[in-house]
């Protein structure tokens, strides 16, 4: 299937005219693009071109000067990571962030902490917060219960935890990575950190998963089977992805819509086949023969 | 051969995130508990009516070793759930320990304000106006120092959110150093005695359960005598003491106190003379009573730390940037762990007040080398595991009293009385960079090995 068969949903994310600047360095000039829902968006660019930079903006790491980013349809206020994620944007690292005091099964269950919510705060929110009751007085009361409970590890609770377990493993299973279920992540090879990182950000059911570099280290196999697992989320789930990633040949195999950014500045955006054919993206990445050098010859 | 995982399978998620993973484990904690409940008391009990053991052995046993140990064990596991599992460096472990045992003590004698006036001679008089009723319920005691101590706690968690790793530390310093001052100036903290020196009433222990007077059955007619409460722990009841009682026994036929020494008591009169008899907090009970607190405390800890809330806080420690990009809120997640840490720290004060020393000079009993031990006790035992907690609290707690029970042997050698005093430090301290050389990640890491070798065996792989 090529890519311009494909169908994409509406807009999810809109970067508008984003300028964001460290003291007197520009990290990135005035880049706009727009990411529709289903699609798998590349970000490409020699280095220091301002990639991460731009991830850290999309989950509110990092706060533009100028600029605004409209997603799913509303423009966002300028908000903290958590917020961010809450919103429904994962991300997994360039150099991996896993938590390396826990197990696979521990980082992937942490992934889930959005979406577990206190038995006793769930039905405040179902039941009691439209009531005419003093609800100053109520949710206080529910998120103590829900403390209570968290230290009895008993009824809703368990019950709670039982159910995220299901989630976790079906991510687990997905990513294929059930023999490791019990091994600190810190005792696990590069390749399968990065597995497992990206189970923790497949476990948050993210609207729009950020994936910084997914194959950076990893040798021949583990690339395909990384591809294997971003192609398969987006075609069966219809995960929406935005990837930075050096190796061309993956990036042009498996993206449907590719921004080259270069030194900050937005120099090419389209399909892979537009891009590959960009003089200016061939330029910044091959280099420009200056015209003294050429003269010399 | 026979510690390994074969042939356990859970076939039930409910059942695989149980606490154990192996039922040797489970098998090996319960009988733990009943040696600690059980055993121990009874078996010291034997001892001394065996005449094996004198009864001063066994107090001394239990006032100066278990209940500090029991003690210890609480407050490490309130420090290792800050630095251990959330990664906060605190230093102010003792204060907040001072806040738990203070609570502890304004609650059991009614929150006591000075009122002062001038009586007819013209002297200044003052006395002490109670504005609550006071509370004798040990427990309700605890509860309420672990509640005020985790506010407290949160407060002085307040700067977690900018500061991290040694400045954090700094930071907690402050509360330490404001707490103590607090515990020595603040003379409302104190009942405003010249000593400042707090010392918990004697507490009706379970009234809940008697609150009547207690009546005296005499089974076997002549030397004892039994309480119908048959539970009679720490704090004090007023008895009524028939004419020529030896011991007083409960219902369930437990000792609670020698009844010929609490004759040589300034109160034996009375209780010869047939009058009401207080009897003290045997030692027995103390432990008891401390010891069923710290089991309690240490499978909430265990609870919170497998859930939601521990994984948050793992998450925090671990990679803070990732953690947030999660949808971890770092504020929250950290007072969290300030305020739980705190309880528990409040509460091993409280026990340290109520069941340990019974009165204490705050601003001794929680300087800053108290805080130091306890950070000690949870670095040696092991950050983030709860048996190091436990391991780590016998480790500091029980070194040096071994050291100085073999004092005498050296001093034979060395003559020198200072030296061997010196040398009882240095063997201690020689001792914790031995073990923190061999095993950086604590005696917990040790245990793990252990247990991992043991599942081996007997292969070497």
């Amino acid at each position: 299937m090529s890519a311009t068969e494909r169908q994409f949903g509406d807009v999810l994310l809109k970067v508008d005219n984003i300028t964001l600047r460290f003291g007197g360095v520009k990290a990135i000039t005035d880049v706009s693009f727009e990411i529709r829902e289903k699609q798998i968006f590349a970000i490409i660019g020699p280095n220091g071109a301002g990639k991460t930079s731009m991830l850290n903006v999309i989950n509110g790491f990092y706060h533009p000067q100028e600029g605004t980013i409209t997603y799913k349809g509303n423009p966002r206020q300028q908000m903290k990571p958590h917020e961010a994620a809450e919103t429904g944007i994962a991300r997994t690292f360039q150099n991996v962030a896993l938590f390396r005091g826990m197990s696979t099964l521990d980082n992937v269950m942490t992934g889930r902490l959005l979406k577990m919510s206190g038995p006793a705060l769930r039905y405040y929110h179902q039941k009691l917060a439209n009531l005419p009751v003093i609800n100053y007085l109520t949710y206080p009361a529910m998120w103590f219960g829900d403390l209570i409970l968290d230290s009895l590890y008993w009824g809703p609770y368990q019950r709670e935890e039982v159910k995220h377990r299901k989630a976790a493993e079906e991510v687990i299973d997905f990513l294929e990575i059930q023999s490791i279920r019990r091994t600190p992540v810190g005792r696990l090879p590069y390749g399968l950190q990065k597995r497992v990182e990206l189970g923790r950000a497949l476990a948050m059911e993210p609207d729009l998963l950020l994936l910084d570099e997914p194959m950076a280290g990893m040798n021949l196999e583990e690339k395909e089977d990384m591809c294997r697992f971003i192609i398969d989320l987006n075609h069966e789930f219809g995960t929406t992805m935005a990837l930075i990633e050096h190796d061309m040949g993956v990036v042009m195999d498996i993206s449907d819509q590719v921004v080259v950014l270069n030194y900050g500045r937005k120099i090419a955006d389209g399909t892979p086949n537009e891009v590959q054919a960009d003089q200016d993206v061939i330029d910044a990445y091959l280099g420009v023969a200056h015209e003294a050098d050429l003269e010399e010859k | 051969m026979f510690y390994r995982e074969a042939g356990q399978f859970y076939t039930t998620y409910a059942k695989d995130q149980g606490i154990f993973q192996l039922k040797q484990d489970k098998y090996g904690l319960w009988g733990l508990l009943f040696f600690a409940f059980l055993v121990v008391p009874i078996g010291l009990y034997l001892l001394v009516q065996g005449g094996v053991m004198a009864g001063t052995t066994k107090d001394y046993l239990y006032n100066s070793i278990l209940l500090l140990l029991l003690v210890n064990c609480m407050a490490a596991m309130g420090l290792n759930i800050l630095t251990g599992y959330c990664g906060q460096i605190s230093l102010g472990t003792a204060a907040f320990m001072g806040v738990g045992a203070f609570t502890a003590y304004k609650f059991s004698t009614g929150m006591n304000y000075r009122v002062q006036k001038e009586d007819n001679a013209g002297e200044l008089v003052s006395t002490l106006v109670p504005i609550l009723p006071q509370i004798d319920n040990p427990i309700a005691l605890i509860l309420l120092a672990g509640a005020v101590t985790a506010i407290v706690g949160v407060l002085f968690g307040l700067p977690s959110l900018r500061i991290k790793g040694f400045y954090l530390a700094v930071a907690t310093l402050a509360a330490q150093f404001f707490l103590v001052w607090c515990f020595s100036r603040v003379e409302w903290l104190y009942d405003y005695t010249s000593s400042s020196t707090i010392q918990i009433p004697l507490l009706k222990v379970l009234s809940f359960i008697e609150t009547g007077t207690i009546t005296f059955g005499m089974p076997d007619g002549s030397t004892k005598a039994v309480s119908v409460s048959g539970f009679l722990v720490a704090g004090s009841e007023t008895l009524k003491v028939p004419d020529g009682a030896k011991t007083i026994v409960s219902a369930s036929g437990f000792i609670l106190t020698d009844f010929s020494k609490a004759l040589s008591s300034p109160d034996a009169s009375r209780a010869v003379t047939g009058e009401t008899f207080r009897i003290y907090p045997v030692p027995e009970t103390k432990y008891i009573f401390s010891l069923a607190i710290v089991v309690v405390f240490a499978f909430i800890m265990k609870n919170l730390v497998r859930g939601r809330i521990g994984r948050a806080w793992m998450a925090i420690r671990d990679m803070d940037i990732a953690a947030q990009l999660i949808g971890i809120r770092p504020l929250a997640t950290k007072l969290l762990a300030f305020a739980v840490s705190s309880f528990f720290c409040g509460v091993a004060g409280a026990m340290l007040l109520i069941f340990y020393l019974g009165a204490l000079e705050g601003a001794e009993a929680f300087n800053i080398n108290e805080s130091f031990s306890i950070l000690f006790m949870v670095i040696i035992g092991g950050l983030g595991s709860i048996t190091g907690s436990f391991l780590g609290a016998a480790f500091i707690t029980l070194t040096p009293i071994i050291l100085i029970n073999v004092q005498p042997a050296i001093s034979d050698v060395f003559q020198d009385k200072a030296l061997v005093e010196h040398i009882q430090f240095m063997v201690f301290g020689a001792l914790i960079i031995l073990f923190l050389i061999m095993e950086p990640l604590g005696l917990s890491r040790l245990w793990q090995i252990a247990k991992e070798k043991l599942r081996q065996w007997p292969f070497p792989y």
